[in-house]
């Protein structure tokens, strides 16, 4: 998905001179090709992301559009004031888009796992707060939010789903399945893939999101008959599902835990039942309940 | 000291006094410096919008009734307006809020912001080859922060020669983390550096005159609390705190003797 969005945000650079790549020592050789072309609008910064936001906050003060990147939790959590203030609350502009969100890194163990940054940015007033699951959403959400004068975050992954949801529109969730036993599933991102393929059969609804702010609370609001199981490799969802009046939500997701195994992301999921396998158990548990 | 400083100050206590609020002796420590700015950058407060204006940004945005009564000096709003400092419905809060008061280039408060946002509009001018310049005004005890000095490197590598800052280094941390020889580690970070009695406006001016291919700073030597000896005696005990009647009259009889 790093390549996608290299290949989206050097083409929309071409007609936009008001774009600015801002590294933070991450993906520099995917931006050769940008760097050569455009010296004067590629900064591989530093190891300092706090400043990367407040510079970029400045640089939009000064009629730039700044397009920030590195990893996830060192651009989220770490910066978490930075975007409140420097962003949010002086109205600035950023596009924070990040990699090696939840357990993309996980060989590289629980420093490197992001799963809260989806969480905390939809708190901040005026953050979009995006994450796309498939490289096709990705361009679609890219092109319509950078350069909106608002703060928003791309939560990359490098591990995308390829399923092709329909229509993407910033702010709208997708029914992806119907069922007819008052048991809907609600996902967001990557982990569609695997959520499918444990409901395939199964007699549930099935809601896609990639906007996770401004969630698609319309949509929501319409399954508030039914109990909601939010299945996640994050958190950020779930509060947002609730926020919504007067829903039943259960979340199958993430311990209250550290995560503090090795291996790819599809070992750390198989250990949380994120694998097919799990989520599927736990989705038939849901079902029995109606029974 | 100058009249017209004087003046400011006088008016930052009558409105700490009808307010309740104000840090009055970091306001008293940077009249000079923002005397100076205004004094030199090219601006228009008429028009604070004017395109071609050079930027002022207050890191250290709790001394903001300093930074209101120096704007109104200059004719950004009037004097009378600034005694709502603090107020629920006022534009003037305690930290400034860009989107509110004119002129104020970006909302500060939380230490080590401003200095950062302020070498992003310098680099942005710099792509755009644009003649604007960005100043800057930091407090030695925000120089705690790690992100003043993040910013330090970052401006020196991208050779912003058109950001300023001005380092208030008026010993506000002398029961804290101080930073001794401030200029020689900012040299060491690869600026341009300029040392300078912080009370003396036309120093400051020549200072602030100063062009180098490099970022620059300008350590400003002032006395937290300068021209009212009570408050410069009990720094810490002033720090956040307004006169009442009795008092104010006091504190003018001293600003107004010396």
């Amino acid at each position: 998905m790093r390549g996608k969005f290299k290949d989206i945000i050097t083409e929309m650079a071409e007609d936009d001179p008001r774009i600015v790549i801002v590294l933070g020592d991450i993906s520099v050789f995917q931006f050769n090709a940008f760097r050569e072309k455009h010296p004067d609008r590629f900064y591989n910064m530093g190891i300092l992301e706090p400043t990367l936001i407040s510079v970029s906050g400045g640089l939009n003060a000064a009629g730039f559009v700044p397009v920030v990147h590195t990893i996830a939790p060192f651009l989220t959590e770490r910066c978490y004031e930075q975007i409140k203030l420097d962003l949010c609350y002086n109205r600035f502009e950023a596009n924070l888009v990040t990699c090696g969100a939840s357990f993309d890194y996980a060989w590289d163990g629980a420093t490197h796992h992001a799963y809260s940054d989806l969480a905390i940015l939809r708190l901040l007033p005026t953050m979009e707060v995006l994450q796309p699951g498939s490289e096709r959403e990705l361009e679609a959400l890219m092109r319509s939010q950078t350069g909106n004068g608002k703060p928003t975050y791309f939560r990359l992954s490098d591990n995308p789903h390829t399923i092709d949801v329909g229509d993407v529109k910033f702010g709208k969730g997708i029914v992806l399945k119907r069922g007819t036993s008052g048991c809907t599933i609600m996902t967001a991102g990557p982990i569609l893939g695997n959520v499918l393929e444990a409901c395939k059969d199964l007699d549930v609804s099935l809601v896609y999101f990639h906007t996770i702010k401004p969630l698609d609370n319309e949509l929501v609001a319409s399954f508030r008959d039914d109990r909601i199981l939010v299945v996640h490799d994050a958190y950020g969802l779930k509060e947002a599902v609730d926020a919504v009046c007067g829903m039943r939500t259960w979340y199958h997701g993430l311990p209250d835990d550290f995560c503090v195994w090795y291996g790819k992301v599809h070992d750390i999921r198989r250990r949380l039942g994120l694998d097919p396998a799990g989520i599927r158990a736990r989705v038939r548990e849901m079902l029995a309940q109606n029974d | 000291m100058l009249d017209r400083c004087r003046e400011i100050r006088s008016n930052i206590l009558k409105i700490s006094h009808a307010s309740g609020n104000g840090h009055i002796p970091t306001s008293f420590s940077i009249v000079e410096s923002l005397v100076a700015v205004y004094s030199t950058i090219r601006h228009d407060p008429k028009n604070p919008a004017w395109p071609e204006r050079d930027i002022f940004i207050l890191s250290k945005g709790h001394a903001s009734l300093g930074l209101y009564a120096v704007m109104a000096n200059f004719g950004y709003f009037t004097t009378d307006e600034v005694y709502a400092f603090g107020a629920y419905e006022s534009r003037f809060g305690c930290h400034p809020d860009r989107t509110k008061v004119p002129g104020v280039e970006a909302s500060t408060g939380s230490l080590g912001h401003g200095i950062g946002l302020a070498a992003g509009m310098a680099l942005g001018f710099k792509i755009a080859k644009s003649p604007r310049r960005v100043v800057t005004l930091v407090g030695d005890g925000e120089a705690n922060e790690g992100t003043v000095w993040e910013t330090a490197l970052v401006a020196a590598d991208c050779g912003l020669g058109n950001l300023t800052v001005i380092y208030d280094h008026n010993r506000s941390q002398t029961r804290c983390l101080q930073i001794e020889n401030p200029g020689e580690r900012f040299a060491a970070f690869g600026w341009a550096v300029t040392e300078a009695p912080g009370h003396d406006v036309e120093a400051l001016k020549a200072a602030l005159g100063k062009r180098s291919d490099k970022p620059h700073v300008i350590i400003a030597k002032t006395v937290k609390g300068y021209g009212i000896k009570t408050l410069e005696d009990e720094v810490f005990a002033w720090h956040r705190r307004a006169p009442d009647a009795e008092t104010l009259r006091k504190l003018e009889e001293e600003l107004h003797a010396g």
